[in-house]
């Protein structure tokens, strides 16, 4: 795991620069917009967002203001109509699809809304399958992956398949999955959004916890104001623009 | 491994559609190996026929087989004895020839004087003992058991007929042929009475034959041009009538010792034969044998050209039937390949449509779009694999449930009726063929479908709902 610290300081931060913070991604004037039947529907205007090293990071906004196309545009899934998007020191938009697939499946990790979980794979599998595309030995999976089903509280499922499972426990799984490999981001979709609130409460708990102890930076989005306490920055988005930025607690662009 | 471990677990994922599109394909693959196991034995079946009464090689004059049936004896080999004696003395051949025996072929003319009829036919004469152990072969384990060669321990003018020859000549009562009824009016004769020559002829053969046999009912006589151009006769006890296969060969045919042949057709001069047969142990050794026959022949060939022909140039029927048979099994293939190809396309696309959330999550999380096209194309040959090995057993049980069944049949050109054996087991090659075939077929299927998922666009596939 990466033992980046954070070394910005935040009050001097009115537009993110490479001086004020240490940028694990960075999208700049970025634009995109979608085709739906004949109509062109501009979903993203413009938008420069900054993620920081291992901080937590809310995408806030409500439906249609564009927080899931930044999300796919960041996890590297979508590419950008214009802009410049640069993760972990690659500019991602010029990759060639397979080139992604290997970014994607070395330095980004997915938590899905709707948990995504392989469904044919147990709980052990689901994670142990991130870990056979990067080749890792048997011996590497076998220490591994117990530590991770321990660490989301899982230690005992490892056998059940997703149907097997609520979906406090899949979502457990999908992050254990999505930290598997060492990512050095984590996109999750608004993770919380299919659970109930003490266990979207303790989802975000656990993943506020796996961004301390693995200093890894997560995103995600949310409708929920609530979330904002769990977060180290917020993004919010109105429209397809950045309407406020607030890190660590502070208003530092509006 | 993990892509075969997924696809695996992907087909059991929706058991209904998997369980029948692999019965699509295991009955689909069971169809064609029965119809391939039918097939094999009527090949199987009239190959040992051909083998077992001509021998898989025939050493003849170069020019007999196009132009010997009009003057068989105009191509007669001379010293065959020593060739014959030539190809068992060499060492190669040895292992490979079980039986060289020659023959000698004739036109002439039957006749049943007593009861005023004649016919021409075709005259064949044999070494009788040579002939029975010839008709012991059985490469392929038919089990068939031909009768023994009437003709071995049978005195020296005996003869066997066709049953057409038999019912031409008026033999039936006397051979007591079943089902061999007389013409309602007796033909009368409009030619001209027995030339007083013949008669001459017939009569001395008659007296010579007499010594040894008494006469009987069954006599007949066989007028033969001799070597020389001039007719000669022998005077024949007809022991037997025997069906042939094709009606056109049954009313001409006519078997006799090789020596009375000899004498019929070459009198006192140095005697001939038209073919040598050499029957091998395995059909498979039919190029070998020709090939060490070359040099051998060579020797033999300065004074008279000779080939070597195989029982498939010989037998043109055999080669057309087999050509037929081999036709409707590609046929039969293509039309079940056909709908392997829509079934397991049709499973497939709706494997990726089902799943395309699935997809996407996979491309997301680092899966190349080679890794999805391969897994489903794994799911593809999984189960046109697992399809057709299930077909091999359903073909297998099928055909040995058949084979036991005691059913039987008549092959074309053949006499008699035969067990109906439907030979899989044992097959090895048309088992492989048809199993990779259907392999081969289930995976072109899946690549389209498995193309396509490649190709889902990542977020397209995530909202996929």
């Amino acid at each position: 795991m990466t033992d980046d610290t954070d070394e910005t300081n935040e009050d001097d931060v009115v537009a993110p620069s490479a001086a004020s913070v240490r940028p694990l991604a960075q999208l700049t004037q970025v634009f995109k917009t979608y085709q739906m039947d004949s109509v062109e529907v501009p979903v993203i205007k413009g938008v420069d967002i900054l993620v920081r090293h291992a901080k937590f990071t809310v995408l806030l906004g409500p439906s249609g203001s564009g927080k899931t196309t930044l999300l796919n545009m960041l996890g590297c899934i979508d590419k950008p109509d214009k802009g410049e998007i640069v993760v972990a020191e690659a500019r991602v938009a010029e990759m060639a699809d397979d080139d992604l697939s290997d970014f994607r499946a070395k330095n980004i990790g997915f938590i899905f809304q709707n948990f995504n979980l392989l469904p044919v794979l147990s709980a052990y599998e689901n994670i142990e399958y991130p870990l056979l595309l990067a080749g890792a030995t048997p011996s590497q999976r076998g220490k591994l992956i117990p530590r991770l089903l321990k660490a989301v509280g899982l230690a005992d499922k490892a056998k059940n398949l997703p149907g097997q499972l609520s979906g406090g426990q899949r979502q457990r799984v999908a992050i254990a999955r999505a930290l598997a490999r060492k990512p050095k981001l984590v996109i999750a979709d608004e993770p919380t959004a299919n659970l109930d609130s003490h266990t979207g409460a303790t989802i975000l708990a656990l993943m506020r916890r796996m961004v301390d102890e693995y200093a890894i930076s997560f995103i995600f989005s949310s409708h929920d104001p609530e979330v904002i306490k769990a977060a180290d920055d917020t993004i919010v988005l109105k429209d397809g623009m950045i309407q406020e930025v607030w890190r660590d607690g502070e208003k530092v662009e509006s | 491994m993990m892509t075969l471990n997924l696809a695996l677990r992907n087909l059991l994922r929706n058991r209904r559609r998997s369980i029948a599109t692999l019965l699509a394909m295991a009955i689909g693959s069971a169809s064609i190996l029965l119809f391939g196991g039918y097939s094999t034995n009527i090949n199987y079946t009239m190959l040992t026929a051909y083998v077992q009464s001509g021998g898989h090689l025939k050493i003849q004059h170069r020019d007999f087989y196009l132009y010997g049936s009009g003057d068989p004896t105009a191509y007669g080999i001379a010293d065959y004895e020593k060739l014959m004696a030539a190809i068992k003395d060499d060492e190669v051949l040895r292992k490979m020839v079980l039986i060289v025996t020659p023959t000698l072929q004739f036109g002439g003319i039957a006749g049943n004087y007593s009861a005023n009829v004649s016919r021409t036919i075709v005259g064949n004469g044999f070494v009788a003992p040579d002939i029975t152990k010839m008709r012991l072969w059985d490469e392929y384990d038919l089990g068939n058991k031909p009768p023994m060669f009437p003709l071995e321990g049978a005195p020296a003018d005996a003869a066997i007929v066709g049953t057409g020859v038999a019912r031409v000549l008026q033999l039936c009562d006397a051979l007591k042929l079943p089902s061999c009824p007389k013409p309602e009016k007796e033909a009368k004769p409009e030619g001209a009475a027995i030339p007083a020559d013949i008669a001459q002829l017939s009569a001395l053969e008659t007296t010579a034959a007499s010594t040894a046999t008494p006469t009987s009912a069954s006599r007949i006589e066989v007028l033969a041009g001799n070597s020389r151009g001039t007719p000669n006769v022998a005077s024949l006890d007809v022991i037997r009538a025997e069906r042939q296969g094709f009606k056109e060969f049954d009313e001409v045919y006519v078997m006799m010792h090789l020596a009375q042949t000899q004498q019929l057709v070459y009198g006192n001069s140095s005697p001939k034969v038209t073919s040598i047969m050499l029957q091998l142990r395995s059909t498979a050794q039919i190029p070998a044998a020709t090939a060490r026959l070359a040099p051998i022949l060579a020797k033999f060939s300065v004074s008279q050209p000779l080939a070597v022909l195989d029982f498939q140039t010989l037998n043109p029927f055999y080669v057309q039937t087999i050509q037929l048979f081999d036709t409707i099994f590609g046929f039969i293939f293509a039309l079940i390949g056909a709908i392997v190809l829509f079934t397991v396309s049709n499973t497939m696309n709706t494997a990726v449509v089902e799943r395309t959330v699935e997809i996407g999550t996979l491309r997301a999380i680092g899966l190349r779009r080679g890794g999805i096209r391969w897994l489903f194309v794994t799911e593809g040959a999984l189960l046109g694999l697992c399809g057709a090995l299930v077909g091999v057993v359903l073909a297998l049980v099928l055909s040995a449930i058949a084979n036991r069944m005691g059913l039987t049949w008549l092959p074309p050109g053949s006499v008699d009726a035969l067990p109906l054996t439907l030979t899989v087991w044992g097959e090895t090659k048309m088992i492989a063929g048809t199993t990779m075939g259907l392999l081969l077929i289930a995976v072109v299927s899946a690549w389209w479908p498995a193309y396509r998922a490649a190709q889902l666009n990542v977020v397209e596939a995530l909202r996929h709902v």
